[in-house]
């Protein structure tokens, strides 16, 4: 039992620690890529920009000035500033909830942010001021897993963090397979960097070498049991805080966790040949839309429910 | 024995409390009341605080950051642990609960995280346990109080609330809150949740009431009031208004309904003008006003930009009632920071520091 903002305040800093930590990602592989001047270069940051919702093709060619608002600027709703701001908001209205640990955590990431040499910091050293980010935020997700109580709260976290996980690896799988217009990227150094945007060059490498096939990363990505940033491990762990979640609910309410178990089983039996044949982009999306519909009725479900329905007859 | 009038006409008596009674008779369940050392070293009470006396937390966590710096003194010292708080405090607000209700819900309403006191309410929600609620997590039904949990709604038994009176339900106090609930003093009338402490007694923190205490202590309790007051005299009483106005330069006058060491003046860092102003002031609404032989409150060494200062300060215990009484054995210091200032308050810029208890000598 927890009170329904609560939850909501915990959902909301597992999504906003996420996409922040993946925003910081894409810059730092922007910006690496960047650093020499090819035509995969300008295709990685293409892909970056995309992946975010970003599109003008103008902003690929000065990748700089591009993260450099993605990163720091607070006007932008989408910014890593933002993000950890709201993180941190939110975690300042459930600070009776979470552990000390894992508040300084958050707390020292706000000042690295706020810091009003921030922005002379990221332009000496982009790489490492955006390493130390995802540093920091592993260091959280850490706290929050070695000193939280693995009960009600820490669920909805990382129901946060998975729910926008399999969001965010999802758009960057549909802008570099999706779209049917642009031709495929078969680039050697833009695969890599795909590979590294979700975190997976590594683990990608031991599973199937460093043979860099477009077919091999999309399954990879998308179907991969052991990933932990994969579409299928995403919604075995969504599937999986969901079902302790809702044990508790009064039966007659919205269903999202047998969703998230439909989406589950679609992407623990999806078989490769079938999704390349049916269009990886229309899989895809029947993915996000799913994604789309659990956040809604997460929300119908445990914290925006129709009070009627509960009152004590 | 107390004017019935200046019960009746303060601004915090509510006369939605009238013929409500709550349980073990405790109306102020949390209490912080200011003391202060007189120069022959005995100790008088400056103020009382009966609303939402506030501070505990800093008085808990200045506390555990002593100990961390200064372990040698604490070795030495045999101060006594105050660590019990949090868990004194549950029980008096559980013991507050209708005892029917095998295991009584309690939360912390708080105002919100805009809110300065936030910190606290949300420390010592933590350390009870219990749910830190805002107004919008509350539903009341047919009497009943309930809050929005994931599961659905669950009822309430008692609601330590960090928002004042006028905030707590639209309905019955001011229509603009936001921070309450509407319908809840209903149901707190109907004895389905009890609000803690009780709505109005502010009353007490009036500083005319203040000076009947030992009057009331003594009609009341038969028996001498422990710890003395400060000699008081009320502008209302014509005898005293004449000796006040006559030696405005010598007293401290404080308006009776403020708090926060707001509408005072303190005679002798006064200018004429700023006396003249009280004295019309006290001739147009004498009932308005107190005042009080300015005290030397005493001192203690501060560190005060790298150089130990004497500040003066005040000692705030916490005092907690339902079924039993509890003291806990530490108290919350507050230091005036101007040098020479004699107001103590922590909206006024002065700084909290804790307080050690020590184990008395058998």
């Amino acid at each position: 039992m927890m009170l329904a903002r609560v939850a909501d305040s915990l959902y909301w800093i597992g999504r906003y620690v996420e996409r922040a930590e993946h925003m910081a990602r894409l810059s730092d592989v922007m910006l690496t890529a960047t650093l020499d001047r090819t035509e995969a270069a300008t295709e990685v940051a293409r892909i970056a920009l995309a992946a975010v919702g970003d599109t003008e093709p103008e902003k690929a060619l000065a990748p700089f000035k591009a993260t450099q608002a993605l990163v720091l600027d607070r006007e932008d709703h989408g910014s890593i500033a933002t993000s950890l701001a709201r993180a941190r908001e939110n975690a300042r209205q459930v600070r009776d909830q979470i552990t000390t640990e894992t508040w300084e955590r958050l707390n020292l990431v706000h000042f690295r942010m706020t810091d009003p040499n921030a922005g002379r910091v990221f332009r000496d050293g982009s790489q490492a001021f955006l390493h130390d980010i995802i540093a920091d935020l592993h260091l959280f997700k850490g706290a929050a897993d070695a000193t939280m109580s693995h009960g009600e709260g820490w669920r909805f976290l990382l129901l946060g963090v998975y729910l926008e996980r399999a969001q965010l690896i999802g758009a960057l799988l549909e802008v570099c397979f999706g779209d049917g217009k642009r031709k495929p990227i078969t680039d050697h150094f833009a695969l890599t960097s795909v590979l590294r945007m979700a975190c997976a060059l590594e683990p990608y490498l031991r599973v199937y070498t460093a043979d860099m096939q477009p077919r091999f990363i999309l399954e990879f990505l998308l179907l991969d049991e052991d990933f932990p940033r994969s579409l299928r491990f995403c919604t075995d762990r969504i599937e999986e805080h969901l079902a302790v979640i809702a044990r508790n609910v009064e039966p007659g309410h919205a269903n999202p966790e047998r969703v998230a178990g439909r989406l589950r089983a679609r992407l623990q039996y999806a078989d490769m040949e079938e999704i390349q044949a049916q269009g990886a982009s229309a899989f895809i999306s029947g993915v996000l839309d799913e994604c789309a519909a659990i956040h809604r009725m997460v929300y119908e479900t445990f914290v925006a429910y129709p009070l009627e329905q509960r009152l004590p007859a | 024995m107390v004017p019935r009038d200046l019960v009746l006409c303060a601004p915090s008596y509510r006369r939605e409390m009238q013929n409500l009674y709550v349980p073990h008779g405790a109306y102020a369940n949390v209490c912080g009341s200011d003391l202060i050392r007189q120069p022959d070293g005995t100790f008088a009470v400056l103020e009382d605080n009966l609303r939402v006396p506030s501070g505990v937390s800093y008085m808990l966590a200045n506390r555990e950051a002593a100990k961390r710096v200064f372990p040698g003194v604490f070795r030495g010292a045999g101060v006594r642990s105050i660590d019990r708080y949090p868990d004194l405090l549950l029980s008096t607000l559980k013991g507050m609960a209708a005892d029917w209700r095998p295991n009584p819900q309690v939360v912390v309403l708080t105002p919100g995280v805009y809110n300065s006191a936030y910190f606290e309410h949300a420390y010592l929600a933590r350390l009870m346990g219990a749910p830190l609620v805002e107004g919008r997590d509350l539903v009341v039904h047919d009497n009943m109080v309930y809050m929005r949990t994931t599961t659905g709604l669950r009822r309430i038994d008692v609601i330590y609330r960090r928002v004042d009176d006028d905030f707590i339900d639209p309905l019955t106090f001011r229509r603009d809150s936001g921070l309450g609930s509407a319908g809840l003093f209903n149901a707190y009338r109907a004895g389905n949740v009890v609000i803690c402490n009780a709505p109005g007694t502010g009353v007490a923190d009036d500083k005319a009431v203040y000076a009947y205490v030992p009057e009331i202590i003594r009609y009341y309790l038969g028996e001498d009031p422990i710890l003395p007051n400060i000699e008081t005299f009320l502008c209302r009483e014509p005898a005293q208004l004449s000796h006040v106005l006559a030696n405005l330069d010598k007293l401290v006058v404080k308006a009776v309904g403020a708090s926060g060491g707001y509408g005072m003046l303190i005679g002798p860092h006064s200018t004429r003008a700023e006396r003249a102003e009280f004295a019309d002031a006290l001739k147009a609404d004498p009932a308005n006003y107190i005042a009080q032989p300015t005290i030397q409150l005493s001192t203690a060494p501060c560190l005060i930009d790298s150089a130990i200062e004497p500040r003066h300060v005040d000692l705030r215990p916490f005092i907690l009632s339902g079924e039993k009484i509890a003291v806990t054995p530490g108290a919350l210091t507050r230091v005036a920071l101007r040098r020479g200032s004699l107001v103590v308050n922590s909206s006024q810029g002065g700084r909290l520091e804790g307080h050690l208890g020590h184990r008395r000598r058998p």
